[in-house]
């Protein structure tokens, strides 16, 4: 058995072969949904329902919020997996395209078909005679399940005879290389797809594909191995199906088109027949289960030579030396599908065991006891941890640093300027004696006169172009800096009329807090 | 159970190469050292005979110490020895005097005193959090504990204001003494309010004598002023988002409270009746000073647990709480941030309403910070950003000034460490040009 979910229900009732994988998979989806329906308004009510108090209803609802569309998110998957694993075939069932199952995984619709295009069929279900009856003649090897060939016996089919053509469904990894194929597995696909031959674009040089045009083909796709390009392999379907025309060997990398449920699709049922028609014979191996390893002693003498054991000595005593209870368990009954003779061996003691003397892991686990006791201790703590709100630990001036770096990441150094000189000349003015708002000719003459350089100068300064560079920025900046310090520590030229009183430069010397900023000192008084 | 627990059964493990069996050993090594803490855990002393109490000091001011006492009561039949931890909030800074890991002895019936100095971080009031007591028995291999017993004893110490501008008093009183004329000569213009007629004598103003007294004595009389007194002063604390803003180590609420309590000191003795309202989006403390001589006490203490609230300021609120106490004209000083956004949609529009009954003036305190960045010389394009940054921000300071200006508010905006001093002396101007 796979790793799959044990199907359920309808799949192993030997239903008709029209009541299909689809329907069947609908009821899944369609069983699956009222259970969220019923889910669904159950929490609703239970949330809405008594007289909870508001807290505890709010956490309740709280814990909604999260548990609701995850729940109903899980259940969609699971429907999805659910729904999928009953549709897709299992390989390893008994029945699966067997020529005599009806079912849906069935493949009696193609044994049928080809029986009607007068194709010999002949159904094996053992390994080592459906090998031998191939050796008879042209001949065709159908393998459906290359998954449950003895790894040992898969070594022989490499060695088929030269006009068998070997079909092999949706082989594994391991099948490819023991059967040493130049194909690895690349990429597989949620379901089969319906593709043309030539869907890569790639132009398909196989005939039977050609005949059938578009067919769901396309599941696992199989590329060419890296290491062995050199051997020619033809591609169709996007990859989904290859042949290696140096052994003659095709390998289908989907189980749709030769299933009883899907015969009927597009180009399925021309392409399988195709495939398999080709020589007038066919060998089908139906199996059951994993197949058991092959025993090179019985059987005539006229057996192939595939023997899989190339040790020297006798094959005989090796295979019982090897597996003594996996042999007890095939005599018992092949027909098991239980484990392989691997996973029944006891393991032996462990060596490490013996190297050390029992005190040391008595010692061990008397210390990691001791540990245990310690970390018990550490866990309790003395008293619960204390909650405090803190105060706040934002700077007052944090807006205004804030804003600098704004100003400065955005290079806003226009703006930046224009402040700086706003400010300046607010600074300025009452110190000139200049009305609030003063044509720029006048305040560069004032300025100019007042703390030195040019009219130009001082106009360039005062009004000029914003500043390109940071560099120019931080040069107007100390500029102005300068001017209005210069401004200020200079005498006024005529103290006498100013109305204001203009602060004296000893003023400012002992109080510069205060010195750049002449608020207008009547606005403490009272205005009225 | 006990490190020392751990470490008999360690110690028992180094044995083990001498046991015939060493598995037996390990387990009954296991079940010797458990039946032993078993058996200590049932002669630890029961925590609920352990009572708790504790007294010692509800105030200190802030950078004090406090020592507040922790009794512990032992009522059951065997002796407690016993962890105690004695759990403050982290800003109470407290400090036992045992050390935390040294086990208390307490005989039964005996009463152990454990002391705990505390060196409160923050104003406000700092809480005990929790007393954990882990009761030890007599080998030291188990204890007992268990959360709420011996239940916490409530505590809160109330950590006051630091009131550091106690120092500007002194001379703060002395310039009221000159205006309420007790050092200098009495005279016309140290006051406003009429005192008392008396007999001229030489040297007195002669504008100031009442002719019509005068005439219906015999005798030349001349009008006394003295400066007012009986006038109401309402402070007004602004405890919204703009008082959480640090300046300096402090939140902003903390200069307010000390010019606040500079202010107090300072009418009280001048003889005015001071309020105290302290709101954001609620009222959160209101101090009406009808008992003068405690009423610097009892305003430190209100305002003590004030904290800044992350609202924005309820002016409104605060307008109608004003109008509705003071009936009489009085001077209202809010301490608030000469912020554009929270004073011009929250104080201007309820100010007309104020400024028509009361006298309003606006105290509020800016980073230092700010004229720094104005005032150095810029040394790299960072600073020149900065500079631009805070002059704009002053600019936007000097708009909300004109505006609350044109409502006849004055504003006191001073930096933080000259707010209380600042207030101060507006108040003594206000009070010498009897504008109260």
């Amino acid at each position: 058995m796979t790793a799959d979910p044990p199907r359920p229900g309808p799949a192993p009732a030997p239903a008709p072969a029209a009541a299909t994988a689809g329907p069947a998979s609908a009821t899944a989806t369609a069983g699956s949904t009222p259970t969220a329906a019923t889910t669904g308004p159950t929490p609703t009510a239970a949330s809405g329902g008594p007289g909870a108090p508001g807290r505890a209803n709010r956490r309740r609802r709280r814990w909604h919020r999260l548990a609701v569309p995850l729940g109903l998110a899980a259940l969609l998957i699971t429907a999805t997996l659910v729904a999928h694993a009953v549709d897709q075939p299992d390989p390893t069932e008994p029945g699966f395209l067997s020529p005599v199952a009806t079912d849906a995984d069935g493949g009696s619709r193609l044994a049928a078909d080809l029986r009607a295009r007068g194709v010999a069929v002949r159904r094996e279900t053992d390994t080592a005679r459906a090998l031998l009856a191939t050796s008879g003649g042209a001949a065709t090897l159908f393998v459906p399940a290359p998954g449950l060939l003895h790894p040992e016996t898969v070594g022989a089919l490499r060695d088929l005879p030269g006009r068998t053509r070997l079909v092999l469904v949706d082989p594994p990894r391991r099948v490819l290389e023991g059967a040493d194929l130049p194909l690895v597995p690349a990429g597989r696909r949620w379901a089969a797809r319906a593709v043309g031959p030539d869907a890569d674009g790639r132009p398909c040089p196989l005939p039977e594909a050609a005949r059938a045009g578009v067919a769901a083909v396309e599941r696992q796709r199989y590329a060419v191995a890296p290491d062995r390009s050199t051997g020619r392999v033809e591609r169709c379907y996007a990859g989904g199906l290859a042949r290696v025309p140096q052994t003659e060997t095709v390998v289908v990398g989907a189980s749709d088109p030769f299933r009883n449920d899907r015969i009927d699709e597009r180009g399925n049922r021309e392409l399988a027949a195709g495939l398999l028609g080709r020589t007038g014979q066919v060998v089908w191996l139906d199996l059951d289960g994993p197949a058991p390893p092959p025993r090179p002693g019985d059987g005539s003498s006229d057996e192939p030579a595939w023997s899989p054991h190339p040790e020297p000595g006798d094959g005989d005593a090796a295979g019982d030396g090897r597996s003594g209870d996996a042999g007890a368990g095939d005599s018992a009954g092949s027909g098991s599908r239980g484990g392989t003779g691997r996973a029944d061996r006891p393991s032996p003691p462990n060596p490490l065991w013996a190297a050390f003397p029992a005190w040391f892991w008595a010692l061990l686990a008397q210390l990691t006891l001791a540990a245990l006791l310690l970390a018990l201790w550490r866990a309790r703590r003395l008293g619960p941890p204390v909650a405090e709100p803190l105060p706040v630990v934002v700077r007052s001036a944090e807006t205004v640093l804030g804003r600098a770096r704004l100003y400065q990441r955005a290079r806003a150094r226009g703006p930046a300027a224009g402040t700086l000189r706003a400010a300046a000349l607010t600074r300025l003015l009452p110190r000139l004696h200049l009305p609030a708002d003063p044509p720029p000719t006048t305040v560069a003459a004032a300025v100019a006169a007042r703390a030195g350089g040019t009219t130009a100068q001082a106009h360039t300064l005062l009004y000029g172009d914003a500043p390109a560079t940071d560099r120019e920025l931080l040069d107007l900046a100390r500029a102005l800096d300068r001017l209005t310090r210069t401004v200020a520590a200079t005498p006024d030229p005529r103290p006498a009329d100013a109305g204001p009183p203009a602060p004296a430069p000893a003023d400012t010397g002992p109080a510069p807090a205060v010195a750049p900023r002449p608020r207008p000192a009547p606005s403490k008084e009272d205005p009225r | 159970m006990t490190w020392r627990a751990a470490a008999l059964l360690a110690a028992g493990a180094v044995t083990l190469p001498l046991w015939p069996a060493p598995f037996a050993g390990v387990a009954l090594m296991t079940v010797a050292v458990l039946g032993l803490t078993a058996l200590d855990w049932a002669l630890a002393a029961p925590l609920a005979a352990i009572s708790a109490a504790r007294d010692g000091d509800r105030r200190v001011r802030l950078g004090g110490t406090a020592t507040v006492t922790l009794r512990l009561a032992n009522a059951s039949a065997r002796t407690l020895r016993a962890q105690v931890h004695d759990d403050w909030v982290p800003s109470a800074g407290a400090r036992p005097d045992l050390p935390p890991g040294r086990l208390v002895r307490v005989e039964p019936g005996d009463t152990v005193a454990l002391p705990t100095r505390l060196t409160p971080l923050r104003r406000g009031d700092r809480p005990a959090a929790a007393l954990t007591v882990r009761s030890y028995g007599p080998l030291g291999l188990a204890f007992r504990q268990r959360a709420g017993r011996p239940g916490t004893p409530p505590w809160t110490l109330r950590v006051l204001p630091r009131f550091d501008s106690r120092r500007h008093l002194p001379e703060k009183l002395s310039r009221l003494r000159v205006l309420a004329g007790t050092q200098v000569a009495r005279g016309r213009g140290e006051g406003t309010e009429f005192d008392a007629l008396r007999e001229y004598v030489a040297g007195d103003d002669v504008r100031s004598i009442d002719w019509r007294a005068s005439a219906r004595r015999a005798d030349v009389l001349v009008r006394t002023w003295r400066p007012e007194r009986d006038r109401r002063l309402v402070c007004v604390l602004d405890t919204g988002r703009t008082s959480a803003a640090r300046i300096g180590d402090e939140p902003r609420l903390d200069t307010y409270l000390d010019a606040a309590l500079l202010l107090t000191a300072l009418a009280a003795r001048a003889g005015d009746r001071v309020d105290l309202i302290a709101a954001d989006t609620v009222l959160r403390a209101a101090v009406t000073g009808a008992g003068r001589p405690a009423l610097l006490a009892r305003l430190v203490d209100a305002v003590a647990p004030l904290q800044p609230a992350l609202v924005e300021t309820d002016f409104g609120l605060i307008a109608g709480e004003v109008l509705r106490r003071e009936r009489q004209r009085g001077l209202v000083v809010i301490f608030t941030a000469l912020e554009a956004g929270a004073l011009g949609e929250g104080l201007l529009p309820v100010l007309p309403r104020l400024a028509a009954r009361h006298r309003v003036v606006v105290a509020a305190a800016h980073d230092p910070v700010l004229a720094a960045l104005t005032r150095d010389p810029p040394t790299r394009p960072a600073d020149a950003y900065a500079a631009a940054a805070a002059f704009r921000a002053l600019a936007e300071r000097d708009r909300v000034r004109a505006a609350l200006a044109r409502h006849g508010v004055t504003v006191v905006d001073a930096p933080a460490a000259h707010l209380a001093p600042a207030v101060a002396d507006t108040y003594l101007r206000l009070k010498a040009l009897g504008r109260l």
